[in-house]
Formats: structure tokens, sequence, C-alpha cells
């Protein structure tokens, strides 16, 4: 065997043991993910459209859950467009609290500029149920803001303003108030990460900061607004928690309604088509944003 | 520099807005945590100062079991996921392959997928299985803190990925090749050479994942079964008002050792972070 024969043998035989320990590597993630994540979206996919029966009640193969709903014989559409509006509202609320935070912390400060970062992050490390609560403890009927205007001698105590709590603003601001701290985070990085020397050449060409803002920072951080966007409306489009607790009637959602299906109305079918219905739409947003957003920024 | 980016005036005004921001974002909690020291309900006015919640709570068998069973999952789903992160880390940064960027997206995709919706997949698919080894072999596993187990890794994964892969990527291959040369083997490579390099990334994903697990509610709130996890307990109990001082009095004490958890793991990030400054590239 001639050396050229050896050598090129060595490298086959090393390409075949990379082969197997990349398998190696991925088999164990790749497999929890296919049994726990991929098979179970697949299943009820299938379920929703009575491939696979689970209860004596659950309908035979159609589409006629599917039909009901997309063409708008039930409820849920509606309330589908609602929530899509709420959580775009949401979504726009958040980036525009957090983007001049963003922008302070990334572009004016010099020292402890990740300190202060943290200090907007950390509430995002406290418990999620206790910070919707703390909105019903400050706007309910007895809360802060009632007792404060009661005190102040604008309301009487048997007269709280009733919108406070149980409607659609307070399930807004709520949200709003829970997302904050985690969309401060892309917004920093991408306005971090911004080269200054641009902002410099900007002004040496005689661009007001205004301007340079418009201009040249304003759209260089789109990438982390993008994100920030997404991963606000994502949760929140699936929310059915702050609903529950701070909604009453009037912030009823989408989320809530799948979340009924599934333990109070026992529909379980039509829940699997609202569900997927949801996953389809968060599916083709990524697909048409995906390209701006960078996952890395969030985990940071 | 500043001045490029503000004016005097504008970077008053910014002061001013981050200022604002952090007074909404605090004080909220503040109020909240102020009420688990009152000596009556959840409602103004103030009753007078007591630490009898604290005291309630930590005798309270139902919330304990609950707070109990949330660290056992937190537990045991992080291991899994920093485990299983390290191991696809590895395969995305140092390893070439076919359809690496579908199963880049694979592995990411729990980051974008409602978690209600994954929740009640998990929910139909085990139902499903249940009846079906009900029917065939009279096997019934249920619902319950493994279900729960289950789920809190897949959607830890992609964050105990997203924490480990920067540091792998500026972790020096030559190194590796310098203990090969030594005559470490592969194992003993990874565990004496890779490993110790990326324990802080490693130590933050852990707890990334953990305090995630620890918090989640709607997943659990799905899979949990009869044994609920503390942020399920909660949930159920926020319906009893005169339990209420006694949760946020044990959400305080939470707060208080995950701060005091997460500080701890900066120190020895940073500690750790010196000891091996030298074996690291300098970042740009």
């Amino acid at each position: 065997m001639s050396t050229v024969d050896a050598r090129a043998d060595a490298v086959r035989v090393g390409r075949r043991s990379d082969r197997r320990a990349t398998v190696g590597l991925l088999s164990a993630p790749l497999v929890w993910l296919l049994l726990f994540f991929v098979v179970p979206v697949g299943f009820v996919a299938a379920y929703s459209v009575g491939a696979v029966r689970i209860f004596p009640t659950d309908g035979s193969v159609s589409l006629a859950d599917w039909q009901r709903f997309l063409t708008g014989g039930s409820i849920y559409l509606d309330l589908f467009w609602k929530s899509v509006l709420m959580s775009l509202a949401v979504s726009v609320v958040v980036v525009l609290l957090a983007y001049p935070v963003g922008y302070f912390l990334a572009l004016c400060v010099r020292k402890r500029k990740y300190v202060l970062l943290l200090v907007i992050i950390a509430p995002f490390l406290t418990s999620f149920l206790l910070r919707v609560l703390a909105w019903k403890v400050i706007l309910g009927d007895q809360g802060v803001v009632n007792t404060l205007l009661f005190w102040l001698n604008l309301r009487a105590p048997d007269d709280p303003v009733p919108w406070l709590l149980y409607s659609r603003f307070t399930v807004m601001l709520v949200l709003a108030y829970v997302w904050v701290p985690f969309v401060a985070l892309p917004i920093f990085v991408s306005l971090d990460n911004l080269d200054r020397s641009l902002l410099e050449a900007a002004s040496d060409l005689g661009s007001s900061r205004w301007r340079t803002f418009v201009r040249v920072t304003l759209p260089l951080s789109v990438p982390g607004i993008m994100a920030a966007f997404v991963f606000v409306f994502v949760p929140t489009i699936g929310e059915f928690v702050t609903p529950q607790l701070v909604g009453g009637t009037e912030g009823y959602m989408y989320g809530n309604a799948i979340n009924d299906l599934f333990t109070e109305g026992l529909d379980w079918q039509s829940g699997s088509v609202l569900a997927l219905f949801l996953l389809l739409v968060v599916a083709g947003l990524m697909v048409l944003f995906g390209r701006w957003i960078q996952v890395r920024n969030v985990a940071g | 520099m500043s001045d490029i980016a503000a004016s005097g005036r504008a970077r008053g005004l910014l002061i001013l807005f981050f200022a604002g921001l952090v007074l909404f974002l605090y004080l909220p909690i503040g109020i909240l945590a102020l009420f688990s020291f009152n000596d009556g309900d959840v409602s103004f006015p103030l009753q007078g100062f007591t630490t009898h919640w604290y005291g309630d709570a930590l005798t309270n068998p139902t919330l304990l079991g609950s707070l109990e069973r949330s660290l056992l999952v937190a537990t045991v789903s992080s291991v899994i996921a920093v485990a299983l992160g390290i191991l696809a880390a590895f395969a995305l940064v140092r390893r070439r392959f076919v359809m690496k960027s579908a199963v880049s997206a694979l592995v990411f995709s729990p980051l974008v997928v409602p978690y209600l919706v994954f929740g009640i997949s998990l929910l139909v698919l085990f139902t499903a299985l249940d009846k079906f080894l009900t029917d065939t072999m009279g096997v019934y596993i249920g619902l319950g803190l493994h279900s729960v187990v289950i789920g809190h890794v897949v959607v830890s994964l992609p964050y105990a990925i997203l924490t480990i892969m920067p540091l792998l990527e500026r972790l020096s291959l030559s190194l590796d090749e310098a203990a090969r040369d030594l005559g470490a083997g592969p194992w003993e490579t990874f565990r004496r050479v890779t490993l110790p390099l990326l324990l802080p990334a490693i130590v933050s994903s852990f707890l990334i994942a953990f305090t995630l697990s620890f918090d989640e509610y709607a997943i659990a709130s799905f899979l949990a079964g009869t044994q609920p996890t503390w942020p399920v307990y909660l949930f159920a109990q926020l319906r009893v008002p005169s339990l209420l001082p006694q949760l946020v009095a044990v959400s305080s004490i939470v707060l208080i050792a995950s701060v005091l958890l997460v500080g701890a793991a900066e120190v020895g990030r940073r500690v750790a972070e010196r000891r091996y400054a030298g074996s690291l590239p300098e970042t740009g």
C-alpha cells in the first residue's frame, strides 16, 4: 500500500470516527427534543384533525373543527384578533419603554453600565405570579391607588375606580410591566455592539444628534428591536395567567380560551385546533422575521 | 463620546426616564413585600409590624411540600438540561455536519413556542400514551413531577446551549491538542482541561435553567397532576385571601435566596475567570 493510499485511509477513518463523535454528541439532545417536543406537537396536529382519538367523544377524521374555526363559525377567531391587537400594543409599549433605557446604558453611561443593566433585568428573577399579583394589590378596590384617591378625597371609599382592575387595560399594563426587564437586554446588546466611530463620523460630517440618531443609530439597532418585539409578542399572545388574575371577562384572551377548553370545557379537540393555529401563526412570524433575529442576544 | 449620543438636556431626560422605570419596576414588588410584615390582610391601611406570616408559612406542610417539589423538579431538570446542553454546544461549535442549520433551528425552536401550546401538547401525548398502555398492558403511569421535568428540560435546553456556546467558542482548541499531545485520552482531556475551563458557563446555565424551572407555571399547571409545584400551588391559593400574606412571605424568602445564589455564582465566576485568565484568549 502506498503512503498516499495509507494517508487517504487514515483521513477516511478519521472522518468516520469524526462522524461517530458528532452523532454521539448530538444523539441525546436530539432524541430528547424529538420525543418530547416534535412528537407531542405533531401528535396534537394529528389529534386536531381527528386522525387520533383519545376519548370516546372525540370526532373521527375531519377538518370540520378547523373549518368552523377558520370561517368564523366560532367566537374564537374574533378572540384571536383581539388578543393579537393586545399583544401588539404591549410589544410596542414595551419596546418604547426599554429602548431609551438601552440607549442610555449603552451609549451615555461609561462606568457601571452592566450594574445598572442588572438593576433593570433583576425583577425578571422574581416570581412571575407575584409580579402579577402585586398589581392586583395596587389596583384592587382597597388597593394602593383607590386608597390614595380616598385619602385625597377624590373618591368615596364605597365608590372605587372600577376599571383599574379586571379590564383590558389592566392586562396590558401588567404584561408590559412583566416583560420590560426581559427586553432591555437585546436592545442594550444591539446598541452596545454599535460601532461608535460611525456616530463620530456622522457628527464630523455635520449631522445633528437627532439626525444621527434617526439615520444611523436607529437603523443599526433594528435587529435588537425586532428581537425584543418578537420575544414579547410570542409569550404574550399565548398568555393566559395574567388575564385570569387581573383581566376579568373584558381582559379574556385567546390563551384563556385554549386553557378553558382543556381544563374546564374538556373539548380537547377544539382546544388542539386553537393551540395549533397559534403555533402556526408564531412559526409564520419567525419565518418572516427570522433573519432579523439574533437568537443569541436574548440569553446574552 | 457621550455627547455624541445625547446633549446635556437629552442626557438629563434619559436619566430621569431611567429612574422612573426603575421606580415602576420595583415599587410593586416593594409594596407586596411590605404586606408580608403587615399584621392584617393584604389591603390598606397597614395594621402594624409582624413577622408571624413567616412563621406560619414555614410551618405550613402543604406549602413546604410544594416548595420541596419545585426544588426537586428544578434540580433534576436543570442537571439534565445542562448535560444535554454541553453535548449540543460541543456539536454546534466544534463539529461540522450536514443539516447543521436545521439542527440549530430545532434546538432553539422551544424559545419561540408559547409554553401554553407546548404544555398542552405534552398533556395530550401523555394522556394518549397512558390510555394506550392501560388498554394494552394495564399499566398506568399518570402525570406528575416526572412529566414536569420532561417539559422543563425542553424549554431550558436552548438557554443552556446559548450560555455555554460563547465560552466554548473562545476556548482555544490548542489547549485540547496540547493535552492530547501530552498523552491524555479524549475523555481525560475533556474532564481535566475542557470541563474546568467551561465551569463558569456551566454554572450560569445551571442557574438560568434552575430559576426558569422553579418559577414556571404554564407547563407545570398541565403536567403536575396531583403533585403541585410551588407556582402551581401559589396560583391555586391566590383565591384564598387569608393565605396571601404567607405566600408573599415565602416569595420574599425565595427572592432573597435567589439573589444570594446569583450573587454567589457571579463571585465564583469571577474567581474562576481570574484563575484561568491565562488560558483564555483576549476577547475584543
